[in-house]
């Protein structure tokens, strides 16, 4: 019997017990506790104290209450719940587990990974035989004992595609017309081939879907528009509006991996896509690798940065113009229209330009440059520049690269120019010979209409025809290039502008512009203008949306770069082609996800399944529990728990109330604890975990401030003790640290903290509590474990408490320094070589500031410490000798704290005679 | 007869069962302190050097301190300082309601109202003083026996709850420290503390209290009895009479107090989960910093 949904009986009949509930509450309520007899010798001051009420003849209503619950939960336990009980009964054959497999299903993989062992495990508990496909990549269906198909379910990862009708119709064609049941696990997207790939399943068995709740999210690819990064995401499924951040993420000036960017794309209500738009400047927008949506852990939430994004610096620079108003001879008016749409042109002079470290240098007819300026753009060039010369009527005129080949000129130039074609020459304008493979304008279409009419000449020699990139119908080089160090200098045979040819004018001139990645187009390129060219990986996506990086995998040609389905050889990523980047995205522009509707006869369900549960025995043992929380509450409540059995329970409840009130509100306890700190003067000890030692320190200090108090104008809070790892030193002046031999050695959190503590002034007072008592010259357990303890901290040079150290006036004249025990061996900071005596003084003019340290073994703590009655803890020495001791060691005490509080001021006396000498004048 | 002479026997033997392991506690207690000079600290009767001073006439020449003249032309007589002995007398509540605590692992009050007792006597004995009981009908006495026998006579269990303080002193002018927990009526304590008083007697009232006693953890329907069962009081709610309660101890103790400064005496409160030493030191401290 099913009840409650998700819950059903075995045994219902016996929920019929729950009648007799208020029967029980009745006859309960009615019988109170019995009253207990306690011995009390103050009973004689209890004599006439009468009960203010008298309620508690009855059993608390709480307690009823709390007996109802377990004879409640116990009849409901022997009724046999069983939780989600099954509704799929069981089936015999074989099953097929369906994975789509695709990146939408990459972030919440492990809940199908999950969800598959589940089913095979099930499937394997009924003996069927299993099969499991991803249909991202098809293979035929092998049914095989559930076992061994557990151990592979690991290696399955998502695929950076989609599966489409190919690979449906691949997988279609391998199966079988054996008969098996389906367990499809859908990523949610539609696909091409589904509606086929479910029909032609139904005529083998039943068919049942897995499919998450949540719609899979798509990044498409970022566009630049107007100085504006414009992002687009899509929904599969149109619902509630939804903000979502997007990342851009690239290196930072060091080279690591950061967040650049944050914007927020917003999806109003109903609409499947939603936008957002970043404004980067150029220097950051360079940088930007790919774009993501934080937390979605999949191929498609990421979409990789190209050179469409990237705007390339150009430096144009020509010869001075000498004319005015004639643009149409300027020198570059033809490449600034050219790159002017695509890329950011700047000019102004060679040296000044530099330092931004443009990404091309255009010198438009330009012959000569100084030293300097040669060597500055050789070295820029070595750093991955590109310099691109135009020819013209000065470098045709000068001896640039004449005798020797120039630095900056590809090739040796003869002098002079050649002009074919012209009026006052032979032979017709030359046209262009079609580009060479290796030639990275190769896969252009030349124009008919492109003539040149005037080149200036390579000098021919043995390095010209590797250097030569374009040539003429006659071979003469048209365009040549020169490689150097990461860059490259190419020279354009020709003018800039159209005086030379019509080369400018053209279309053409635009591509070749692109494919020497002087400009970059931030319209995607299709599939023809990347003919004959070969783009190798750079990084590549998993179906995580990881970036990998591709190692040596193989070059892909152009058109299939943009055109091929994606697959294990086109893995969406960032490819490279001479110095061009062009990504491929899992998802392009004009893709639309659609989610996966089914039909209403498939019963579809999410990837998380409850297994059937019985739960009698939770509930029989949440009724045990209950009782014997109410035995322990009858217990309290008749007052015998406190007499009885208290030691053991107060430790349980003192646990249980440790975990209760350990969680919450941390903030406020550091805060109460650093105002406790803050608002006196508080003594404090650092607790060593001997809870003896612990105790003394506490009750020493106590004593002390009290002396404190007493004495002096310091009127310390009560002591606290100190927890290395947690507590915050800053806040004390001074810290007791007692030394036993089995300390646990700090952290180095706690060692930083300490040091930065002793630099900033504390002062730490260490005690070995022994005397430097050695036993046969060897030092005593505590003081070894002291110089371990002390090993990372930053400690000054040490010396022997010496006779005019401040602390022996601070507020007592002092010469001794006893605690329990009363050994001179008592270590501060060393004073300076270079102190001295100052005429007539009883002591140096030692350094200034409080010593970091102090270390001795007298057992301060004890000498002082006092109960909370203040009647002193420990015997010292005989009689009122030790009372004598006792009574220095608190001077010490005092002294101490006084010396931590006012600093050296007292070494200022030294100064005293030279003060009263000028008030006498 | 015939049945209260195994009775009387028994009760000895019993008695003197106990009687080695408490003195060997108290003199373990005792150990930890260490006594030191107990001069009067002028000149008189004793062994120690106390100074110096040039020979008047009337010195008897035997008392010339012939080293210390010989490096002068005055004579010089050597002066000791001057010893005394004092009394101190013990009065320890053994009534019934000292014969409780509230949890196994402290001691009873009475346990530790006697250790604390014998072991400021053995302290007093090693300093030359003399230690009596009160209400022992005879006068103070040195020496080891002397503690034996109050060890003895501490060991007496008597019947009823809340003993009354002990007055009968015998001698007047010596010192006294009363050991109770002073539950009992007050104006019992009040006549004793008067009357003795009167007779020039000073001392120290060192209230032994169990923890239960204080914090009174109590809850639900409870019936508390006396230890003799003299007294019983009934609670539905004990939880309810705890402020009370511990308002009525306050008062109690500030009766004491109270008492305690009209007469010159000194008061002070005990608690037998604290270590005995504690209290042992404060009541050595407390009987030293009066006898000067």
């Amino acid at each position: 019997m099913t009840w409650l949904g998700g819950i059903s009986f075995s045994a219902p009949w016996l929920l019929l017990g729950l009648l007799t509930l208020p029967l029980l509450w009745l006859i309960l309520r009615a019988v109170p506790p019995a009253p207990v007899r306690q011995i009390f010798p103050a009973v004689s001051l209890l004599i006439g104290l009468s009960d203010q009420e008298s309620t508690s003849d009855r059993t608390p209503w709480w307690l009823l209450l709390l007996r109802m619950l377990a004879i409640a939960a116990l009849i409901v336990g022997f009724a046999g719940p069983i939780l989600n009980p099954s509704n799929e009964p069981g089936r015999d054959g074989p099953v097929l587990i369906l994975i789509d497999g695709s990146w939408a299903g990459a972030p919440n993989w492990a809940n199908q990974i999950d969800l598959a062992t589940n089913k095979i495990s099930a499937a394997g508990d009924d003996g069927r035989p299993v099969a499991v496909v991803q249909l991202s990549q098809p293979e035929k269906p092998v049914f095989m004992a559930a076992a061994d198909w557990r151990r592979r379910l690991a290696g399955l990862q998502p695929d950076p595609w989609l599966p489409n009708r190919t690979r449906v119709d691949q997988f279609i064609g391998q199966l079988s017309d054996a008969r098996f049941d389906t367990i499809w696990i859908s990523d949610g997207l539609n696909h091409s081939g589904r509606e086929q790939l479910l029909a032609e399943l139904e005529t083998r068995g039943r068919v049942v879907v897995h499919q998450s709740a949540h719609s899979p999210l798509g990044l498409l690819p970022a566009q630049y528009d107007d100085g504006l990064i414009l992002l687009t995401a899509q929904r599969s499924e149109a619902k509630g509006s939804l903000s979502l951040d997007v990342v851009a993420k690239g290196p930072d000036p060091a080279g690591i991996q950061r967040n650049l960017a944050v914007g927020t794309i917003k999806f109003e209500a109903g609409e499947i896509e939603g936008w957002a738009t970043l404004n980067l400047p150029s220097e950051l927008r360079q940088r930007i690798t790919h774009f993501e949506i934080p937390g979605q852990r999949s191929s498609g939430a990421v979409t990789l940065a190209d050179d469409g994004l990237r705007r390339r610096e150009v430096v144009l620079i020509s010869a001075r113009q000498d004319r005015e108003g004639l643009e149409l001879l300027s020198a570059v008016h033809y490449l600034e229209n050219a790159l002017s749409p695509t890329t950011e042109i700047t000019s102004g002079s060679l040296m000044d330009v530099l330092p931004s470290n443009p990404d091309v240098i255009v010198l438009a007819d330009i012959a000569t440059l100084a030293t300097a300026e040669t060597e500055a753009v050789g070295d820029w060039i070595k750093g991955g520049g590109l310099l691109l010369r135009f020819a013209g009527p000065r470098l045709a005129a000068s001896d640039v690269g004449r005798q020797k080949e120039d630095p900056l000129i590809p090739v040796r130039l003869r002098s002079g120019g050649r002009t074919v074609g012209g009026a006052m020459s032979w032979g017709e304008p030359k046209t262009l010979a079609p580009f060479q493979e290796n030639s990275p304008f190769s896969g252009l279409r030349i124009p008919d209409d492109v003539t040149v009419t005037t080149q200036i000449m390579a000098h021919p020699d043995t390095t010209l025809t590797e250097r030569v990139i374009a040539t003429l119908s006659d071979g003469t080089p048209l365009v040549t290039r020169k490689r150097l160090g990461n860059g490259q200098i190419v020279l354009f045979h020709i003018a800039a502008n159209a005086e030379w040819s019509t080369l400018p004018l053209s279309g053409l001139f635009v591509e070749m512009l692109e494919r020497l990645a002087v400009s970059s187009s931030t319209k995607r390129p299709v599939a023809a203008d990347l003919e004959g060219t070969t783009w190798n990986p750079i990084y590549v996506l998993d179906g995580y949306g990881n970036l990998l990086d591709a190692g040596n995998r193989p070059g892909i040609a152009g058109p299939s770069l943009l055109t091929d389905p994606l697959n294990l050889d086109l893995l969406p990523g960032l490819y490279q082609s001479e110095n061009r980047y062009l990504a491929r995205n899992t998802l392009a522009a004009d893709d639309l996800l659609s989610p996966a509707n089914w039909p209403a006869h498939i019963p579809v369900s999410g990837f998380f399944v409850e297994r059937e549960l019985p739960i009698a025995a939770l509930l029989i043992a949440l009724a045990s529990v209950l009782f014997l929380v109410d035995v322990l509450a009858t217990l309290a409540l008749s007052g015998r728990l406190a007499a009885n059995i208290r030691p053991q329970t107060s430790s349980i409840v003192a646990v249980f109330l440790v975990l209760a009130a350990h969680s919450p509100a941390p903030a406020d306890e550091h805060e109460d604890f650093a105002v406790m700190a803050t608002s006196n003067v508080v003594l404090a000890y650092i607790r060593t975990g001997d809870s003896i030692v612990d105790r003394v320190s506490q009750a020493g200090l106590r004593g002390l401030s009290r002396t404190l108090q007493s004495r002096t104008s310091v009127e310390p809070h009560p002591p606290v003790g100190i927890d290395l790892e947690q507590d915050e030193l800053a806040f004390f002046p001074i810290l007791l640290w007692p030394i036993t031999a089995d300390q646990a050695q700090p952290s180095e959190a706690a060692y930083s903290r300490l040091n930065s503590y002793l630099r900033t002034g504390g002062l730490i007072m260490f005690d070995t509590r022994d005397a430097n008592t050695k036993v046969r010259g060897i030092t005593s357990p505590n003081e070894q474990r002291l110089s371990q303890l002390a090993e990372p901290l930053d400690m000054p040079p040490l010396e022997i408490l010496p006779e005019d150290h401040v602390l022996s006036r601070a507020f007592y004249l002092l010469q001794d320094f006893p605690g329990r025990h009363n050994s001179r061996a008592v270590w501060v900071e060393a004073a300076p070589d270079n102190a001295e005596r100052a005429q007539g003084m009883p002591f140096r003019n030692l350094n200034d500031g409080v010593t970091p340290v102090i270390i001795g073994g007298n057992d301060w703590a004890s000498a002082w410490a006092i109960d909370e009655e203040g009647r002193a803890m420990f015997p010292i020495g005989r009689g009122s000798a030790g009372q004598r001791q006792r009574e220095l060691s608190y001077r010490f005490g005092v002294n101490l704290v006084m010396h931590v509080l006012t600093g050296n001021y007292k070494s200022d006396q030294v100064h005293v005679p030279a003060l009263l000498d000028r008030l006498g004048q | 007869m015939s049945t209260t002479q195994p009775s009387l026997r028994e009760r000895a033997e019993i008695a003197a069962a106990t009687l080695p392991p408490l003195l060997v506690q108290a003199q373990r207690l005792a150990g930890t302190i260490l006594i030191g000079e107990h001069g009067r600290r002028r000149a008189g009767l004793g062994d120690d050097f106390w100074q110096f001073r040039p020979a008047e006439y009337g010195d008897n020449r035997r008392s010339i301190d012939h080293r210390r003249s010989a490096s002068g032309d005055i004579d010089f007589v050597r002066e000791k300082e001057w010893k005394i002995a004092q009394s101190l007398v013990f009065w320890v509540d053994q009534g019934a309601s000292m014969r409780w605590t509230s949890r196994e692992s402290n001691p009873q009050k009475v346990d530790r109202a006697r250790l604390l007792a014998l072991a400021i006597a053995i302290l007093a004995v090693r300093g030359g003083e003399r230690v009596g009981l009160a209400g022992d009908h005879s006068r103070p006495q040195r020496g080891n026996q002397q503690l034996n026998r109050m060890a003895q006579a501490l060991s007496i269990d008597l019947p009823d709850d809340y003993a009354p303080p002990e007055h009968d002193l015998c001698t007047p002018y010596v010192r006294a420290v009363f050991i109770s927990d002073f539950l009992g009526k007050i104006d019992k304590l009040q006549i004793a503390l008067h009357k003795m008083a009167a007779q020039g007697v000073r001392g120290i009232l060192l209230q032994i209290l169990d923890p239960a006693e204080e914090s009174f953890p109590y809850q639900g329907r409870t019936i508390f009895d006396s230890v003799a069962g003299s007294l019983s009081h009934k609670t539905l709610k004990a939880s309810e009479l705890s402020d009370r309660y511990v308002q009525r101890l306050a008062k109690r103790k500030d009766e004491v107090a109270d008492l305690a400064r009209q007469t010159g005496w000194r008061s002070g409160a005990h608690h037998t989960d604290k270590s005995a030493r504690t209290a042992l030191l404060w009541l050595y401290q407390a009987l030293n910093a009066n006898s000067t």
